[in-house]
């Protein structure tokens, strides 16, 4: 294996793990605000692109639009399901919020089949498949153009958590709800605006891998990927988050490298368990060690 | 004496006209037959094809035209979401709840084999599973589909290994039965050619990225790579080795991977991929069978473009309607099965002249295409594996 | 009156084979394996609260230990079989709750969706042991010279192995040890307070839980015949969970009705093919919206069957003294509906 080879297999995996590091971003924004999982993350952010690929078919719109319409019918997805489904089950226990999204994500799943059949479609990409040779070395602007956004979209929400007044009161209500209800921020606002920037994170995520596993109805298949990703990193929090997509995607690209078949496809699943119990943080949080 | 006579002749005529021993699925005025497919879950596109746009399909144009001697044909099918022990809770349903004819056309082997001790039992005829791995075989109740893997895979090698004298070959394979199956064989083929594997990489069917098989594959300096895949997988393997240059060797498709939709996906990375085809083009074949199953699907779902898993249920529709046919009137499980053992030359107009023998096996072989243009263009005539 | 409910259930059990059609013999068999699964991940997730996502897992690792058993060993017989698939599940259970002690919530529930794909990829890898790919038919097992052959004989085996597990899950759910699960799941800090060991009895919940899971995995393979590694994937795990909570957390009544529940609405709705996912989702939603805290705790609410619910082990007006232990209303926490879990402290709430 060449080194030239190896970087691209590693830059690849960076590729995917920005958008694991994306998918748990989302996952993150919500639990953070509501305490909830959202198992329907992933077929949200199918049906946005969906929506995206078919106004980039049935009006010809081009891409950067077709980006547009995902984002906005993630976010009145999101507020719809929020407010008809989920505010009315506040009064449950997490428990049964969990139930719900995971009713939501069978359906959502089977009204794409009915809307778009549960065929596979490629999806276009803002960067080219072809490698633009460099001199000796290789490389691969799909890769590092979703790499790129990716970054760019973290660094957006890095800024909105630390500069805007509702990214102020998101990161109030994660830390205590109650005393953020009591200095008057409006919890119930706090949870509408969680569910829709996560779906839109999802639906730029979405927008930016489609092109890579293709647009289906089991595409939202990847949210597993990004909890795997926010426990990796220490979930709760957004580097975490990061870190740990960047360090899964690679993972799962080198493991096939270097480890024999048997193994392989089990590596991510056993590097996360084992730091789950060396170091239950993650590899960047700091989670209070529970002595029992 | 008249009295005798005539009373005689009541009673041979009452009894000429009492209904046969009560057969399954088999009344008057209809035959029912039906299976556990995947309605749900990874395979939802295939499964919902092949029945509802393929037998399906057939089936009613068979009805409309009257039905077979005066019965028509009904369906019934259960979604199992590939899980094995959801398929044998639809089958026992299927045969003892809606007490079906015989299966036709359930999807995967797992789900498939999970059933296979159940309906030998209960004697229930499985027609045309719709799976490769060669352990249905040799079984006196069940009726193979597609071309099995090692019939695929002789074909294959005897081709690049036998005819265009290729040595170095390399597998990308799915990590389940399909591609395991497939696996097997090659090495076994291979082997008799003296050959062995330069390499072989497995992949899960949701895999996300495929750079690390691709790049190890590459390194084994392969002159032939198989793929033994579904789509969407195929098509990022053919995109990856797009992206990294790799152009010294020939992507290899196996059977249930060639069609057009894994063309779709890889765009212009499919352009000169070759493989073994099972089926003639639904789109641009000229032969007489596949017009017609273009006609009828324009007719009855003009919606819903043709492609080789429709086709191969509409076929698999056309060969229960042939096989009940010759069955005559009085069909029974048995005589189906009979019926179906007698077909000799069938010809369907859409794969060469049929003959199923006590093999019990419907289909045995490929043509060898490459892909131009966009489109598969047949190399070869249709090759045969025996 | 509760002493008639019994009697009525268990003519109705026993004479099920004889009134049903063969189909529905074999759907009761699987709602009784899929009952004790549900009653072993609710000792752990309804009691304990450690939520689990693996429990597929354990029920593969009883289903493949059985089946191997009685293929390689089939000298032994099938009590002795059950009992250790049972006890091959508990070990393992017992080798992933301790690492997890210090586990909670959601990390917990992703350690153990952890465990369940890795158990699926072992199953897969060791292959010269489980066939892994092809699948492994089980043979018909055998009660002494009784050849477990047909749907009916396989049903009463479940059901009077079922019967022992409901049996011995009341009895752990109401002696000391229940109790203080049951503490552990309101107040961890609590309990302890009051001499519970948390370690011991998170761990035997644990164990228990994989117990009872693994003995419904080697039912599961007699009942259903054929396993494959396709078998048992992480929706099995979710398909678990969803019916502890539609029936109720921390009952074992709940963990009976969700079983019951989920399998048959899975079931019923086979036929409606492609609509199957959606309709089944839509239930689930509005369950959950109409019966918070699942069926049992709704079913508590009426008051009519409020003192005669069988088998719940949550508090309710009027029964069982307070558990020992258990905390006292957090002030100012959101006020709980009788019979739904409630909060307890996460990490976030109060930093």
């Amino acid at each position: 294996m060449t080194s030239a080879a190896l970087v691209h297999v590693v830059v690849s995996g960076l590729a995917t793990g920005s958008i694991y590091a994306l998918m748990a971003i989302s996952l993150v924004i919500i639990y953070n605000a509501t305490r909830t999982l959202n198992f329907a993350q992933g077929e949200m952010l199918m049906i946005s692109t969906f929506v995206g690929w078919t106004a980039l078919r049935v009006l010809s719109v081009p891409l950067v639009v077709a980006l547009l319409v995902a984002v906005i019918a993630a976010a009145v997805l999101a507020w719809v399901l929020e407010r008809t489904i989920i505010r009315h089950a506040i009064s449950a226990t997490h428990f049964d919020v969990l139930i719900i999204t995971l009713g939501l994500s069978l359906m959502l799943r089977s009204v794409a089949g009915f809307a778009w059949t549960h065929d596979e479609f490629p999806f276009p990409s803002f960067f080219t498949n072809r490698p633009l040779v460099v001199g000796p070395v290789r490389v691969a602007p799909l890769s590092l153009g979703i790499i790129g956004a990716s970054l760019a979209l973290m660094l957006a929400l890095g800024a909105l958590f630390r500069w805007t007044r509702l990214g102020r009161a998101m990161r109030a209500v994660a830390q205590n709800q109650r005393a953020a209800r009591l200095m008057g921020i409006s919890v119930e606002r706090v949870y509408s605006s969680s569910w829709i920037l996560a779906a839109v994170v999802g639906a730029a995520a979405g927008v930016l891998i489609a092109p890579v596993v293709f647009l289906s109805s089991k595409m939202g298949l990847i949210a597993i990927n990004g909890f795997t990703a926010a426990i990796l990193g220490g979930f709760g929090s957004m580097p975490g988050s990061v870190v740990g997509g960047m360090l899964l995607g690679v993972l799962e690209n080198l493991a096939p490298l270097y480890l024999p078949a048997s193994i392989k496809h089990s590596v991510p699943f056993l590097v996360m368990i084992t730091i789950l119990i060396v170091r239950p943080g993650g590899v960047v949080g700091r989670v209070a060690r529970r002595k029992v | 004496m008249i009295t005798r006579a005539m009373l005689l002749l009541l009673l041979a005529v009452t009894l000429s006209a009492l209904p046969a021993a009560a057969q399954p699925g088999v009344s008057d005025t209809e035959i029912v037959i039906g299976g556990s497919n995947s309605f749900s879950g990874p395979l939802a596109y295939t499964g919902e094809q092949i029945t509802k746009f393929g037998v399906d399909l057939y089936l009613r144009v068979v009805n409309d035209a009257g039905g077979i001697h005066g019965r028509k044909i009904r369906t019934v099918y259960y979604d199992d979401g590939y899980r094995p022990q959801n398929a044998v809770a639809n089958t026992k349903k299927l045969v003892e709840q809606d007490r079906v004819f015989a299966i036709i056309i359930p999807q995967g082997s797992p789900p498939v084999v999970a059933t296979l001790e159940y309906l030998e039992e209960n004697k229930v005829p499985l027609l045309f599973p719709y799976q490769s791995s060669p352990v249905t075989r040799a079984r006196r109740y069940v009726f193979q589909g597609m071309t099995l893997s090692d019939r695929s895979s002789k074909m294959m090698i005897d081709y690049l290994a036998g005819q265009r004298k290729y040595k170095k070959f390399a597998v990308l394979y799915q990590d389940d039965e399909y591609g395991k199956s497939f696996l097997t064989a090659f090495e076994k083929d291979l082997g008799r050619f003296g050959l062995k594997l330069v390499a072989a990489e497995s992949v899960k069917r949701e895999v996300t990225d495929v750079s690390a098989q691709i790049a190890k594959l590459q390194a084994a300096k392969p002159e032939v790579t198989f793929l033994v895949l579904v789509p969407g997988p195929a098509a990022q393997a053919l995109r990856e080795r797009q992206k990294i240059g790799w152009t010294d060797t020939l992507m290899v498709s196996t059977g249930p991977l060639t069609d057009e939709r894994y063309l779709a996906l890889a765009t212009d990375a499919a352009e000169g991929v070759e493989g073994l085809s099972l089926w003639p083009d639904p789109v641009i074949s000229d032969l007489p069978g596949v017009r017609l199953y273009r006609e009828h699907m324009q007719r009855y779902f003009p919606k819903n473009e043709p492609n080789r898993y429709s086709l191969a249920g509409y076929f698999a529709g056309m060969l229960f309607v042939e096989g009940a046919k010759r069955a005559g009137r009085n069909l029974t499980r048995e005589s189906l099965i009979a019926a179906l053992e007698s077909v000799k030359g069938f010809e369907s107009g859409i794969l060469p002249p049929l003959t199923i023998g006590p093999d019990h096996e419907t289909q045995k072989q490929g043509l060898w295409v490459r892909v131009e243009k966009g489109r598969f263009k047949p190399l070869t005539d249709w090759l045969k594996s025996e | 009156m509760r002493g008639a409910a019994i009697a009525t259930g268990a003519v109705v059990v026993l004479g099920w084979p004889w009134a049903a059609p063969r189909y529905f013999v074999f759907l009761a068999s699987l709602i009784v394996v899929n009952s004790i699964v549900a009653i072993g991940l609710n000792l752990l997730s309804g009691y304990t609260n450690q939520l689990s996502f693996g429990h597929a897992g354990f029920l593969a690792i009883g289903a493949y230990t059985a089946a191997i058993l009685a293929i390689r060993a089939s000298w032994l017989p099938l009590p002795a079989t059950l009992l250790a698939a049972g006890l091959g599940t508990a070990a393992v259970g017992l080798a992933l709750g301790v690492p997890c002690l210090r586990l909670e919530g959601l990390y917990l529930a992703m350690a153990t969706l952890a465990f369940g794909f890795v158990v699926v990829e072992a199953i897969l890898n060791l292959d010269w042991l489980t066939r892994g790919n092809d699948g492994l038919h089980v043979p018909p097992g055998h009660l002494g010279p009784w050849a477990l052959a047909t749907d009916t004989a396989r049903y009463y085996l479940v059901v009077v192995v079922g019967a022992l597990l409901v049996a011995a899950a009341r009895n752990i759910t109401r002696t000391r040890t229940g109790r203080a699960l049951l503490a552990v799941r309101e107040s961890e800090i609590a309990a302890q307070a009051s001499g519970v060991h948390l370690a011991a009895y998170k761990t035997l919940a644990f164990v228990v839980s994989a117990f009872y899971t693994g003995v419904a995995g080697g039912l599961f393979a007699l009942v259903v015949g054929f396993l494959s590694p396709d078998s048992f994937d992480v929706f099995l795990s979710v398909d678990f969970v969803a019916m502890i909570i539609v029936g109720g957390l921390g009952s074992i009544f709940g963990s009976v009705v969700g079983a019951a529940v989920i399998t048959t609405l899975n079931d019923s709705l086979a036929g409606f093919q492609n609509y199957r996912p959606l309709i089944f989702g839509a239930i689930l939603i509005a369950s959950m919206l109409f019966m918070p805290g699942g069926i049992a705790s709704a079913l508590r609410r009426l008051p009519l069957l409020a003192s005669q619910t069988p088998g719940s082990a949550s508090r309710t007006p009027g029964s069982a003294p307070r558990t020992p232990g258990s905390a006292p209303r957090t002030p100012g926490s959101a006020p709980r509906t009788p019979g739904s879990a409630p909060r307890t402290p996460r990490q976030g709430d109060d930093r």
